[in-house]
């Protein structure tokens, strides 16, 4: 039962930390600045920390000096967060797919609940990919018993 | 200062071979003078060359590794490129840290990509790559992992499903990517 | 998706393919920086229409996918298309809750081709 309400929270409350790392973080910024989509959505950008987020959006190109520091950003968050994976970057190297230093996609490190394409994906495609993990969530919350 | 008085002023205090690049001067220096042409360019009152820009290095196949670094003159405005060649096994250079301290980020850099030591640098640790990470990713003998690992989708011919032997365009020959 | 954007008809969201003009020739899947277009296809023969004709060979595509996950947008394969089977449409929203659901096979390539704008844009 805890189970459900805090999933039942997440849906109308998705705070989301912003882990962006390249010029995907541009376009997250562009679909952040129309807030009243953004709330449509019960999502509020910018959690000042990990911990007061239940929401990971990584958009950007992860590297492998630089995937440790995601993974802590992951474990400091609340049990039971999301993570959106924003761009071909993040989904799987994107066009640094076959570079040395490039992590080939972040669910090598954390599981991922959304992935979005694009490179860059548009901002709406943010909110696009928000809804799904509202549709998810709710999922989540049927399926719970 | 033109380019061409530039240029034969470069040679004048270096005493080597001096080419023109775009309007800079680049100097091919050997090894052993290195350090001290790098040191006159600095004090000379007529180059005084005090701004370090950056330093790299390129893999010139047969030719060894070519380190390149520029340096700029605040005051004068005008600027060279030094270039010196090392061996591709144990390639070794003096570091430039006494002459121009801002080189030092550059050399370890340059240390980690391409395996040329810096004779003299403080600290040669890794800069950019992760933790045990192997090999020298700027050298053109460094295999890319993903494009050995991926089978190319246009190695098929039309009309078949298979594989057939047709190699990427524009990539190295050879059994494997990164092989020349 | 629950949000309503109006977009240039020209805006650059996916890339669509229409089939009837593929002839398999794999030029897309051999320039594209990514690899990330995948084309199987096997050849038929066609018999003689006429008295001396010869029999014809033709190519007959099998699969034609792209990895939505990996493509970098960058339109070389519309470029290079000798066929023009490959065209941007503007549908950018697709998100999946599965990396291998970002890898598009040629029917949902086919029902992108329903956006993509008719005629060229007129210029001056």
């Amino acid at each position: 039962m805890a189970d459900v309400t805090i999933e039942w929270g997440h849906t109308f409350h998705l705070r989301v930390l912003d882990v962006g790392l390249a010029c995907c973080a541009v376009e997250f910024a562009a679909a952040a600045a129309r807030g009243a989509d953004m709330a449509a959505l019960g999502a509020r950008p910018f959690a000042p920390e990990p911990r007061e987020a239940n929401v990971m959006v990584i958009s950007g190109t992860v590297t492998d000096k630089l995937a440790p520091h995601v993974k802590r950003l992951y474990d400091e968050m609340p049990a039971g967060s999301y993570v959106m994976s924003f761009g071909s970057c993040a989904n799987c190297g994107g066009p640094y797919w076959d570079s040395y230093s490039v992590t080939k996609g972040v669910d090598q490190m954390i599981p991922v609940d959304v992935y979005v394409p694009g490179c860059p994906p548009r901002p709406e495609a943010l909110l696009g990919g928000l809804a799904l993990l509202n549709d998810r969530i709710a999922a989540d919350l049927r399926a719970a018993p | 200062m033109t380019p061409d008085a530039l240029l034969h002023l470069v040679n004048e205090i270096t005493g080597a071979t001096t080419a023109d690049s775009f309007g800079t001067p680049t100097v091919d220096l050997a090894v052993d003078a290195w350090l001290t042409s790098a040191a006159a360019l600095r004090d000379d009152p007529r180059t005084d060359m005090d701004y370090f820009d950056w330093l790299s290095a390129y893999d010139d196949g047969d030719a060894g590794l070519a380190v390149v670094a520029r340096v700029w003159s605040v005051a004068l405005r005008h600027g060279s490129v030094l270039r010196a060649r090392v061996s591709r096994d144990g390639g070794a250079l003096p570091s430039l840290t006494g002459v121009w301290a801002g080189a030092a980020w550059h050399e370890r850099e340059t240390h980690e990509m391409f395996g040329i030591e810096f004779e003299g640098h403080p600290d040669l640790a890794p800069l950019l790559l992760s933790e045990g990470f192997n090999g020298h990713p700027l050298r053109k003998e460094f295999g890319l992992a993903s494009r050995a690992a991926k089978e190319w989708p246009g190695a098929k011919e039309p009309g078949e499903s298979v594989a057939g032997r047709k190699r990427p365009l524009g990539l190295p020959s050879g059994d494997r990517w990164g092989t020349t | 998706m629950g949000h309503d954007v109006t977009l240039p008809e020209r805006s650059r969201g996916v890339i669509a393919l229409r089939e009837e003009s593929c002839t398999s020739c794999m030029v897309c899947a051999r320039e594209c920086p990514d690899w990330c277009i995948y084309i199987d296809s096997h050849k038929e023969t066609e018999p003689a229409t006429a008295e001396g004709a010869r029999p014809r060979t033709r190519h007959v595509l099998d699969r034609f996918a792209i990895d939505y996950a990996l493509c970098m947008y960058c339109g070389i394969c519309i470029e290079v298309c000798p066929w023009d089977a490959l065209f941007w449409s503007p549908e950018y929203d697709h998100p999946s809750t599965d990396v291998l659901g970002l890898t598009h096979e040629r029917d949902t390539l086919g029902v992108w081709m329903r956006s993509v704008p008719s005629r060229p844009t007129q210029t001056g």
